[in-house]
């Protein structure tokens, strides 16, 4: 359970945090539909790639950048790019390093891939389980197609690109030609396959296929879709992968399934090895060849599978959509500070930070005391909304959050997501002045109060009576240095409000009496009510009954 | 209210009616998904060898990312499960990872019957018998004896 740690753990001398939301935003740069939050980018969705038309590209997406081969036993690197085993720069030692002390951390290699120009250790990089079994499906099916086609070839030619053809090729060099057997799609794998086509060269394809033949390459990529389907699916949420993100030990799983993982072991759901992966994993690139694929092959499945994300995050269709942490009472306008470490909670978090960053907090019901409607329930009915303000992942996966109430609700109804409670909530308002002030001209002309009838007296005051005992019992309380009013508490939540609205919220905040009693301001609808309940306090304290 | 089902649950379930494991069903209650009645067949060469097993087992809130709970209801006699029918496996505790499924816990639940593992015991009786040289047959001729009378089809 996450829990409110104690104020003074956040004095002011505390550095503020400083979050790595920069960062965050500048690693957020990898790919078409799927961002790396998994979110889609709605504007631009990838155009799905034709069989028969988009033939080389569909290649492309296969062919290693360094030897323009299909991928043979990829490795997927820590910046999220991969390449054949056998394409990996010679390592070296690296020098001056001495934690971790593991022995593959100490060899590294610089990446060749521009754009990310980083160092990484040997022991980072390993052959990527999900994209060599892909490559497995893929090298099948073309065998199994190039024993089915006759002799008719594919002619292709390569485009010859202006820029080189102008001035390197000598004039009477004619772009190579191609002749193999097989429908385009095809072909153009072989020709890939026997290391003749370069990864950036295109293609004029010469001879024009009848229907029959563009069925064919149809054909092909449906059977490569449907063999490839099983690998990329994610071993934690059984669906098709959303923003693949891949593990130093080559282990595939969607970024969200991963982040959860992470909030419950550091090891491998796959192989168990120790995943020196930050938990947060904000700074992790996704697997850009994978995200590349999906994207390329079925965007409308992606888009599919991102709304259907999302859609689970809220609590499906009903309107179960905001997340309750059942934890501690907050009020408006007051910092509320939280260490989140619970598994089930991080996530919630987690989730809420993509959101609006907002989620509801309400008080732990220890005796399941009954709560309206909700009969009862683990929690009180009443909470807050709060809105987060800043956020810390620490390193060992926790976090740090600080944030404040917006307004308090009441729980309408309640279910369960992923371990964590969630519910539709009724916003809940103060009457309208007009009321306000009628409550109070009533209140105020009743027959004064017998003598020693401390509720009668504090009901027949005026609002602004009732503010002013408040305000008044703080500065006396200043003037004798309660400890509750220490300057590092009035750092936190401020000097106490002019606002008689907002007065009461502050004063339970600071105040050290039980949060039962404080809980009596959650259902209160007018400010004199409120301040009435201060005003009890005060007269308890003052007659020493507490 | 609860929520929907999650995807992964839903195609779990059909894969155990759709590719059945031998020796093993697992069929979920009507009203809740996620509580399902399960049978194992005892491992031939075993000394449950011809024992129907029923268990039940419970997918939590928070499943896959915590492991299922699961406890026999026949009862077995054997160094591992307890007399309430609480089984110590690794993979239902710390091993447990959200990349095993229902299937594969359940396997491993049949090998367990297979090769009880005295040495780490649930069942402290159970386990002092068969790990006794001389009483071993004596334990074995016991499970053998629960089989045929509790764990009959």
């Amino acid at each position: 359970m996450g829990r409110i740690v104690s104020m003074n753990l956040f004095e002011a001398a505390q550095p503020p945090f400083t979050a790595n939301e920069g960062q965050l935003i500048s690693e957020k740069t990898a790919s078409g539909l799927m961002n790396d939050d998994g979110r889609p980018a709605e504007n631009n969705p990838s155009p799905t790639l034709g069989a028969h038309e988009d033939a080389r590209d569909l290649v492309r997406l296969v062919q290693c950048t360094r030897c323009s081969r299909p991928f043979r036993m990829p490795v997927t690197l820590p910046c999220g790019n991969s390449l054949c085993r056998q394409c990996l720069p010679d390592v070296y030692e690296r020098e001056h390093i001495t934690y971790p002390d593991i022995p593959g951390r100490l060899q590294a290699f610089q990446c060749p891939f521009e754009g990310c120009d980083r160092e990484h250790p040997a022991s980072d990089c390993s052959v990527d389980v999900t994209l060599t079994k892909l490559m497995e499906s893929i090298t099948e099916v073309v065998a199994k197609y190039a024993a089915l086609v006759g002799d008719r070839p594919t002619m292709m030619e390569e485009v010859v690109r202006w820029d080189e053809g102008v001035s390197l090729l000598p004039a009477a060099e004619k772009p190579a030609l191609h002749e193999i057997p097989g429908g385009r799609l095809g072909a153009t794998f072989v020709l890939a396959a026997q290391g003749k086509l370069g990864y950036n060269v295109e293609l004029n394809y010469l001879s024009d296929l009848s229907e029959s033949e563009r069925a064919l390459d149809a054909n092909m990529l449906a059977e490569l879709f449907e063999s490839t389907q099983r690998e990329v699916d994610c071993q934690v949420c059984y669906n098709l992968m959303l923003d693949p993100v891949t593990t130093y030990c080559g282990h595939t799983l969607c970024r969200k399934c991963l982040a959860r993982v992470l909030d419950h072991t550091h090891h491998c759901p796959v192989c168990r090895r120790g995943l020196a992966i930050p938990p947060s994993l904000q700074t992790q690139s996704s697997n850009k060849t994978l995200v590349n694929l999906l994207n390329g092959l079925c965007p409308e499945i992606v888009a599919a599978r991102a709304e259907a994300v999302a859609l689970e995050e809220r609590g499906g269709e009903g309107d179960l959509d905001v997340p309750l942490f059942v934890c501690a009472l907050g009020f408006p306008n007051q910092p509320t500070f939280l260490r989140i470490f619970e598994p089930r909670y991080r996530l919630m978090i987690r989730r809420a930070l993509e959101a609006n960053g907002e989620f509801g907090m309400l008080m732990y019901n220890r005796y399941l005391e009954p709560q309206g409607d909700l009969g009862p329930v683990h929690f009180y009915h009443y909470g807050i909304k709060l809105r987060i303000l800043h956020s810390q992942v620490l390193a060992d996966g926790t976090s740090l959050i600080e944030s404040t109430g917006v307004y308090r609700f009441r729980v309408k109804a309640h279910g369960t997501v992923d371990g964590y409670a969630v519910g539709s909530i009724e916003r809940l308002d103060d009457v309208p002045l007009a009321e306000e002030q009628r409550i109070e001209a009533e209140d105020t002309s009743l027959p004064p109060a017998e003598q020693g009838d401390v509720a009668g007296a504090i009901n027949r005051m005026s609002t602004r009576s009732l503010l002013a005992l408040g305000q008044n019992f703080i500065l006396r309380m200043q003037d004798r240095s309660a400890n509750w009013l220490q300057q590092r508490v009035l750092d936190i939540h401020g000097q106490p409000p002019a606002d008689a609205a907002l007065f009461p919220y502050w004063f339970a905040s600071v105040l050290p009496i039980s949060d039962e009693e404080k809980y009596k301001l959650m259902g209160t609808t007018t400010v004199r009510e409120r301040l009435k309940i201060t005003a009890s306090w005060i007269r308890r304290i003052e007659s020493q009954r507490w | 209210m609860t929520a929907p089902l999650p995807k992964r649950i839903i195609k779990e379930t059909e894969r155990l009616q759709s590719e059945p494991v031998p020796g093993i069903s697992a069929s979920p209650h009507d009203d809740n998904a996620r509580y399902f009645d399960v049978m194992v067949e005892g491992p031939g060469g075993s000394c449950y060898e011809g024992g129907v097993f029923s268990l039940e087992l419970f997918l939590p809130d928070d499943y896959p990312m915590c492991p299922p709970r699961i406890r026999f209801l026949t009862r077995i006699y054997h160094p591992n499960i307890d007399r309430l029918g609480r089984i110590c496996l690794d993979v239902l505790k710390n091993n447990w990872s959200p990349a095993l499924q229902i299937r594969t816990i359940l396997l491993s639940i049949q090998a367990l019957l297979g090769a009880p593992n005295p040495d780490d015991p649930l069942n402290e009786a159970v386990a002092k018998q068969w790990k006794a040289r001389e009483n071993q047959p004596e334990a074995i001729k016991t499970a053998r004896e629960w089989t045929r009378l509790y764990a009959n089809k």
